[in-house]
């Protein structure tokens, strides 16, 4: 146990955990934001398939990473777009939508994988893992001078770009939210769209862009999926984090810095799995981990939550029986 | 509006829905078809369509021409087998409101519970797979009880739960499976063989539809609609659900007991999801050998929204479901488009199908004509009376 726990404590250990994170991060600010707006997107998982794929494809072929991170984020917002289309203009259940898309993301993006690939490789691939290699990736960055700090400089420094713009986005997205116009009205919307709409804020303007914000934010989550954290696509291989992202949302109150320290649990309990398998214990024990942490995270929120309404619920009583 | 023209705007709305799916499905067909030339390309995209629409159900070759065959409607109706019942469990949850998307983890997990019993428990045959399609459906259902009271005690998301729940029961099986369960013999992860009592035997002798194989438990898919329906429709509970699933709050005003429903309503789609495993498993395996999800539960999705929530409808889209999948299966081998155009297609059709103001235009003019129609009727009568 003992030993164990020394494995723990390692620079390694901790920088896996801000690493496997980030993506999570990213989905659970995009899940925020829609949230906050007043609904539900449950296609993040879609979403960020469709962009990793996108992402690796168009790095492969421009040969520059940077036009992958591109596609992979114009993919998220135009889907995205299209996800609201069907939400808010055909009235379709949106939760639905989600599921639609996550139906398509799962075999629809090997379909496309496979006719892309088959067009242009002249033979069908079932992943992109072949065509992408480091210099395609987006890239690590060391931070000077922080790297030189021992133990917390192999934490922080060393990171690839997009987990710095993963935590720097939630401070910007938690800005967006509360000091700027824009997030007012999301919040307006989402609280009481008919107000919102009395004072003159266009309602379904706002639901698109927080739409499109998620769609972003799911681009830079699939982006790093194919090309930081795996070289290239493959089948599933955002394995659920879209979901466990609408779990962080909920456990972090719905608020950034909550969020963030949900996305930063699950990556702990993902990057302990891993460390579980490595000394020896079966992977198959070790990966249902986060999504157990998830569950436990969510009833643990609740009751939380409960009693806080509770409480507050029994103050208001009083006060009233006092004034009495 | 009058029921006659209901009647015919959902199936006008359908087929609409059904044809922007194919023509998206036959732009991909067409991106993705070998040939150099757009003459060549062309006939590659009719070949393809030909296998995907008459495929399922008629074999073409050059030298005897088309012709019906029995074996693959066969499969097909086999295929709608599992499929019918998550898309039954799907309906009875989402009837209540309750989007609960753990028929997927379900029905591998009834599958697991039905493959274990059908191993480990010496029972007489005729009694044995009844018992162990039973103890698939009990232990998804007991599954099930986590979202549901956690929903209704603690309010937390029903969704996320039984998602993450999906991935918890497709690693512990995997996990089982690999350590404990496997025959060591093999040369992969499967179980050991089933008992030959826990079988569930073919309707007819396998050399009428020659090899295909189609249980009892197309039967007994069939028996579960008309139950569900029953219950959906004609008794009190499956009219608290349906109450629930319109208006949660009047229900409760009307004093109706919400939590114990949104419960049964879990309850009861986990073992049907369960026993739609246990069924598949027992019926056209004789081994356990799952090592992923197998995708029932989210074709159980689309087919209840095709269906519209109602029982009845089910099986109609579980067969037009698989029709659809059989139809690319063999587009992806003749025709080289790969198989996965099925996705596409059910995710295209699902939209639209839950697009609520889908022709919403078209449905305005026939509303119209209805009143207008009504308005000089009551006219009529009035200068008569």
């Amino acid at each position: 146990m003992l030993n164990f726990l020394k494995m723990l404590i390692t620079p390694e250990f901790f920088f896996s955990i801000i690493r496997i994170s980030a993506p999570i991060l990213f989905a659970t600010l995009a899940a925020i934001v829609v949230e906050k707006a007043g609904f539900a997107n449950i296609g993040l998982e879609g979403l960020m398939m469709f962009s990793a794929l996108a992402g690796s494809l168009v790095s492969y072929y421009t040969k520059t990473w940077y036009f992958g991170l591109l596609a992979a984020l114009a993919t998220g917002v135009m889907m995205s777009l299209i996800m609201g289309f069907f939400a808010f203009k055909l009235k379709t259940d949106i939760i639905l939508v989600g599921v639609a898309i996550n139906m398509m993301g799962s075999g629809g993006t090997l379909f496309l994988c496979k006719v892309i690939t088959n067009l242009t490789q002249g033979k069908a691939m079932a992943s992109t893992t072949g065509l992408i290699t480091k210099s395609l990736c987006i890239p690590d960055i060391t931070i000077p001078f922080i790297n030189k700090i021992p133990f917390l400089g192999s934490v922080i420094s060393g990171h690839n770009l997009l987990t710095y713009l993963a935590f720097l986005f939630c401070l910007l997205t938690s800005i967006m939210l509360y000091k700027t116009p824009l997030g007012l009205n999301i919040r307006a919307v989402g609280e009481n769209p008919n107000a919102a709409s009395s004072v003159g804020v266009s309602v379904l303007r706002i639901k698109y862009t927080a739409m499109a914000f998620s769609g972003l934010m799911s681009g830079f989550g699939g982006a790093f999926m194919s090309m930081a954290y795996a070289q290239g696509w493959s089948l599933d291989m955002v394995s659920g984090r879209g979901f466990i992202a609408l779990a962080a949302q909920a456990m972090g109150g719905g608020e950034c810095f909550g969020g963030m320290l949900s996305a930063i649990v699950f990556g702990f309990a993902q990057a302990l799995g891993i460390k579980f398998s490595a000394i020896g214990l079966d992977s198959n024990l070790a990966s249902p981990i986060p999504y157990a942490v998830t569950i436990i995270g969510l009833v643990i929120f609740a009751i939380v939550r409960n009693s806080k309404i509770r409480k507050q619920h029994s103050a208001a009583v009083l006060a009233k029986s006092e004034a009495k | 509006m009058t029921k006659r023209r209901q009647i015919r705007f959902t199936i006008i709305r359908s087929l609409v829905a059904i044809c922007i799916a194919l023509l998206v499905a036959t732009l991909l067909i067409f991106i993705s078809a070998g040939g150099d030339s757009f003459q060549e390309k062309l006939q590659a995209t009719g070949e393809a369509l030909k296998q995907m629409l008459i495929g399922p159900l008629f074999r073409m070759s050059k030298k005897k021409g088309t012709s019906f065959e029995l074996k693959r409607l066969a499969d097909i109706l086999a295929a709608m087998i599992p499929t019918i019942f998550t898309g039954l469990s799907v309906c009875i949850m989402f009837s209540a409101n309750q989007f609960n998307l753990g028929a997927e983890g379900g029905i591998m997990l009834g599958a697991f519970a039905s493959a274990m019993a059908a191993i480990y428990l010496p029972l007489p045959a005729g009694l044995h797979p009844v018992v162990a399609v039973l103890i698939g459906g009990t232990a998804v259902a007991i599954v099930m009880l986590l979202p549901a009271l956690l929903k209704t005690k603690l309010n937390v998301s029903e969704m996320v739960c039984s998602l993450m729940l999906n991935y918890i029961i497709m690693y512990v099986i995997k996990f089982l499976m690999n350590t404990y369960l496997a025959d060591k013999s093999r040369g992969q992860i499967m179980s050991f063989p089933f008992r030959e009592t826990a079988n569930i035997p073919p309707i007819v002798n396998n050399t009428v539809f020659s090899g295909a194989k189609l249980t009892w438990g197309f039967v007994i898919a069939i028996f579960a609609v008309i139950l569900c329906g029953l219950f959906m429709y004609r008794s009190r509970w499956g009219y608290a659900i349906r109450m629930i699933g319109i208006n949660q709050d009047f229900a409760k005003y009307s004093g109706m007991k919400v939590g114990s429903v949104i419960v049964l309503s879990q309850i009861l789609g986990g073992f049907l999801a369960g026993a739609g495993g246990g069924i598949e498993m027992l019926g056209r395996y004789t081994n356990f050998s799952w090592s992923a999800l197998p995708g029932y539960g989210w074709t159980g999705i689309t087919i209840a929204i095709l269906a519209g929530n109602n029982p009845y409808m089910v099986p109609f889209a579980a067969f037009f479901m698989a029709y659809l999948s059989k139809g690319c299966d063999l587009m992806a081998t003749y025709a080289k488009v790969p198989a996965q155009l099925i996705d596409i297609i059910q995710g295209v059709i699902f939209l639209f199908f839950a697009a609520e103001q889908f022709l919403s235009g078209y449905r305005q003019r026939l509303v119209v004509k209805s009143a207008e129609e009504e308005i000089a009727a009551r006219a009529k009568l009035q200068k008569e009376g």
